[in-house]
């Protein structure tokens, strides 16, 4: 009963993430699965969104940046 | 919420790091404790927590970026998620998402976070955004903010640029070069500014990385009212041609009116191959101006003509065309426009382009604008005709296209032409067809007068022969109508008369000329003239007055002419103002009911009168007398007044020539009978002798005249009209041959100007006939009287019987007499010696006169009047004359 209801949440919660990956994936948001999926927990958690995506877009153009200085 | 771990955000925020950098954790450290702290920092969120608001701003943010498709995926995946109700906090991620969202096009809202990020990251040394990553613009605008860290940037800038490019072209359209509304708000003004020269600056900074192609193709979009100074693109000159290509000036490109060429303005800067393509691509705007002036001009012409008219009419035809073409090119320039992208260097509109494709309609403007040119001014008929020489071309294409145009102008001429050979009908209001019509001219003038050819409407296609045929197949038509009064339809004359109905058969008839026209018009023609010859020979007899005028006017009829002349004798004989018509009618009535003449056709009859001429003092009635026929209607037509008063002319002098015969009958018979009366008279025997010599040279001389008028001119002029006549395709053949018969026998009677001196010789000669026949009658009738007193006196002497017969002063008296009677002989002798002379001398002259004659049967009546050589021996010149033409003539050759 348990792992049917553990399934079907499995299930839901599959399918969550697959629609929020189409979502990411039209916005054109640059998010892999892993991620987004990260993103989503800390969402759930309570934390500020726009403080997030903050973030994201700064560790993106860190990231770039050390790739280039890198080259 | 098994799937989700229950991590403490830290670890995850850590995990998150590790994640985007794809670093190990060791060396995201930095990042991670930044991140730890402005999550931490827990400030107040700006936005409001409604789902349905973010959901909005999504759906908005894809349709911005035109993606109508993903929106509507959107809306879909999101009432998914609304109904799988896992997720707690669906707002936020999908305000994370929001945000988070790439807009290849826009840069992202990031001015919020320009502090922030200024504190944080010391390389950011500029609070704007290298967000925006759009690499063709921006290199521009960099340098100019160039700090210490410009170029490093500038050069990241450009590196992130090609990934970003090379992402984004993968997603949707390149990327349309918008400047940040941040810093550079100076340069929003002139969107121009991105493609100055300036770029030439920064190719070697920032340009490398990017490449010129991506330039090159974005190089020429024209959405800019530019400032004149800069250099025009391509795309500008592209839209100011295409004004031009209709005609109105362009921006650039202005119709310069003094040396009637569209000229670019000087003041514009212009490479030097754009400016000479721009030149010959204007030279279309210029031909369509020529030939729309025209069409303009003439439109508004209200006498222009059916012809013009059409002519105009295919004129617009080809404009209409050409604006189909400048339509098309116009519409894919609107479409560049509109998606505000170039779609790439293949479907683009430049110059060259442009060039390729408006050759042909740059050739049939040409054609046209010649075409215009040359038909200026001209109309109906001559408009034709200068479109059919522009036919003889030797290019098919051109002339495809004049025949067109030809076959279109000449319908308007076919259909006149039609009406008119088959209804006869007219209706030419400008004058444009090549028969005239002359209203003022009475029906009776109607076959000579009425109708003529206007020459210089005759289109160069039809043949002078075929205008003339037409001219008289309308003719007869109305003649039928009007003259003869025959109203039956012209269809049933020519069967199957179709009319062109449309142009395209008004083509094909002038594809075959030759052949189909001809033969309608041949046929129209034969049938009309035999109906119209029919009608006037079987109602209106007109062969039988042409024999009849023969028959009377010309003396063909013998018996009736002589007993004519019998019975007019006594009247004629009285002077002239002592004549009556009426007499005389009745007198014409008696002879012909005497003679044959009375067998003739009734109608022919009633028109034959008298006419007595104008009387001059001294006139006997033989010189007033002439007969008259009568003609009216159809038959005027041929026997026109001049004609009429030719034939008065001709009579006259036959008339008097038979008259000389009467006489010299009569002096002749007076001779046999009264020589044998004067035998007893041997003292006349001398004069009579004389007389007799002198009647017979009379006689021989009018007998070869006779001869002459009747045979040699007469039947062989007669002879000649009655073949034509019988042979005749139409009315006009019958005028003609009737006019020439006219003529030769006037020639030929020596009553035209020409033998006026012949003429007066054989007047006088005819005078001396006369005057010889008084002479003549005054002898006779003093000779009878002196037989008869003679034959008195033997008589009372051969009553006395038994006595002497006579006293002697009864024979006193009577050799007395005899010795007067005697006396007058040398008198009458010497008179008629002196008529003998004089009438041979004008024979001699008139003998001279013939010799010399350019008429040949002249010349042979003067050695059938001479052909004993009687005058030639007395008269030395006549012996020359003679003898030149005689003697040499073997010498000759």
């Amino acid at each position: 009963m348990a792992s049917s209801a553990n399934a079907n949440n499995m299930n839901a919660v599959r399918e969550t993430m697959d629609v929020l990956l189409e979502i990411s994936r039209l916005l054109n948001t640059g998010l892999d699965m892993e991620s987004l999926s990260i993103c989503v927990r800390l969402c759930e958690q309570g934390i500020n969104p726009e403080a997030l995506s903050s973030v994201i877009k700064e560790l993106r153009k860190a990231s770039d940046s050390l790739k280039a200085s890198d080259n | 919420m098994a799937a989700l771990d229950q991590k403490s955000p830290n670890v995850l925020l850590q995990s998150l790091c590790c994640r985007i950098t794809g670093k190990s954790e060791a060396e995201v450290a930095h990042q991670f404790q930044y991140a730890v702290r402005v999550v931490g920092s827990n400030y107040a969120p700006t936005i409001e927590r409604d789902e349905f608001l973010v959901s909005e701003k999504i759906k908005k943010e894809l349709l911005k970026q035109r993606r109508e498709g993903d929106a509507a995926l959107f809306s879909e995946l999101h009432r998914k998620l609304q109904t799988q109700g896992v997720l707690k906090h669906r707002w936020s991620v999908l305000y994370l998402l929001l945000s988070l969202c790439e807009d290849p096009r826009k840069p992202s809202r990031v001015g919020s976070y320009g502090a922030l990020f200024a504190q944080a990251l010391p390389r950011d040394a500029h609070s704007t955004p290298f967000y925006c990553t759009r690499p063709g613009s921006l290199p521009l605008s960099y340098p100019e903010r160039s700090g210490p860290g410009a170029a490093q940037i500038s050069t990241s800038m450009g590196t992130s640029g090609i990934s970003s490019l090379g992402v984004y072209s993968l997603n949707g359209p390149t990327p349309q070069p918008l400047l940040q509304p941040g810093l550079h708000r100076q340069q929003l003004g002139s969107r121009l500014a991105w493609a100055l020269p300036n770029t030439s600056a920064l190719a070697p900074t920032s340009r490398a990385p990017l490449g010129p192609p991506p330039l090159s193709t974005r190089a020429p979009r024209p959405r800019h009212d530019g400032d004149l100074t800069a250099e025009v693109g391509e795309a500008a000159l592209v839209r100011d041609i295409l004004y031009v290509f209709q005609g109105i000036d362009g921006k650039f490109i202005k119709m310069s009116n003094t040396d009637n060429c569209y000229k670019i303005d000087s003041k514009v800067v212009l490479c030097k191959s754009l400016r000479d393509t721009s030149s010959r691509l204007a030279e279309l705007g210029w031909l369509h101006n020529k030939i729309r002036k025209y069409t303009d001009l003439r439109s508004l012409d209200r006498a222009f003509g059916l012809v013009g008219q059409s002519f105009c009419a295919s004129l617009h035809q080809e404009l209409k065309e050409y604006y189909r073409l400048l339509a098309v090119l116009h519409s894919q320039l609107q479409v560049e426009d509109d998606q505000g992208v170039n779609l790439g260097v293949e479907s683009s509109l430049t110059l060259r382009r442009l060039l390729v494709w408006t050759y042909d309609p740059k050739v049939r403007l040409k054609t046209l604008a010649a075409l215009v040119d040359f038909c200026q001014g001209r109309k109906g008929g001559e408009l034709a005709s200068a479109v059919h020489a522009y036919g003889k071309t030797g290019d098919p294409q051109m002339r495809a296209l004049v025949q067109h145009i030809l076959s279109l102008v000449s319908h308007p001429i076919l259909n006149f032409l039609y009406r008119w050979i088959y209804d006869g009908e007219l209706e030419d209001t400008y004058h444009e067809f090549f028969v005239a019509s002359d209203p003022t001219v009475k029906t009776d003038r109607l076959w000579h007068d009425k109708y003529s050819l206007r020459k210089s409407m005759i289109p160069t296609f039809i043949t002078m022969d075929q205008a003339r045929k037409v001219l008289l197949i309308g003719k007869s038509i109305n003649f039928l109508h009007q003259v003869c009064h025959d109203r039956t339809s012209p269809g049933k004359i020519t069967p199957a008369s179709k009319s062109t109905d449309s142009p395209k058969d008004a083509a094909e008839l002038l594809s075959d000329l030759e052949g189909a026209f001809q033969g309608k018009i041949d046929a129209a023609y034969f049938e009309t003239s035999k109906y119209l010859l029919n009608v006037l020979n079987q109602n209106y007899l007109l062969l039988e007055h042409l024999q009849a005028m023969r028959r009377y006017l010309l003396l063909g009829q013998g018996d009736f002419i002589r007993h004519l002349m019998d019975l007019l004798k006594p009247e004629l004989a009285r002077p002239a103002t002592t004549l009556y018509q009426h007499n005389l009618t009745g007198i014409l009535e008696t002879a012909v009911r005497a003679t044959n003449a009375q067998y003739d056709n009734a109608e022919i009859l009633k028109r034959l009168d008298v006419r007595l001429l104008e009387v001059s003092p001294g006139d006997t009635g033989w010189d007033v007398f002439s007969l008259d026929y009568h003609v009216e209607g159809p038959i005027a037509t041929v026997f026109t007044r001049e004609c009429m008063s030719h034939y008065l002319r001709v009579f006259n002098f036959l008339w008097r020539a038979k008259r000389m015969e009467y006489i010299l009958t009569d002096i002749w018979k007076g001779q046999m009978c009264n020589a044998k009366l004067l035998k007893s008279m041997p003292e006349l025997s001398g004069v009579l002798h004389q007389c007799h010599i002198l009647a017979n040279e009379m006689v021989h001389f009018i007998h070869q005249m006779q001869y002459y008028i009747t045979f040699e001119v007469l039947e062989c002029c007669w002879d000649e009209l009655w073949n034509k006549v019988e042979k005749a395709q139409d009315l006009d053949h019958i005028i003609a041959a009737h006019e020439g018969f006219l003529d030769s026998v006037i020639s030929r009677c020596l009553l035209d100007t020409n033998s006026r001196s012949l003429l007066n010789q054989l007047r006088a000669i005819f005078d001396q006939i006369i005057e010889f026949q008084s002479a003549q009658d005054s002898l006779y009738r003093s000779a009878l009287e002196e037989l008869t007193l003679r034959l008195q006196y033997e008589e009372r002497k051969k009553q006395r019987d038994g006595e002497w017969g006579v006293t002697a002063e009864q024979e006193a008296e009577e050799n007395r007499r005899i010795q007067e009677f005697q006396e007058t002989i040398p008198k009458m002798r010497s008179q008629l010696r002196i008529l003998t002379h004089f009438y041979q001398g004008i024979v001699q002259q008139f003998l001279v006169l013939i010799m010399t004659s350019p008429d040949e049967s002249l010349r042979f009546l003067s050695f059938r009047l001479d052909f004993n050589e009687h005058y030639r021996a007395r008269d030395p010149r006549l012996r020359a004359s003679l003898g030149a033409t005689r003697g040499r003539r073997p010498s000759n050759i």
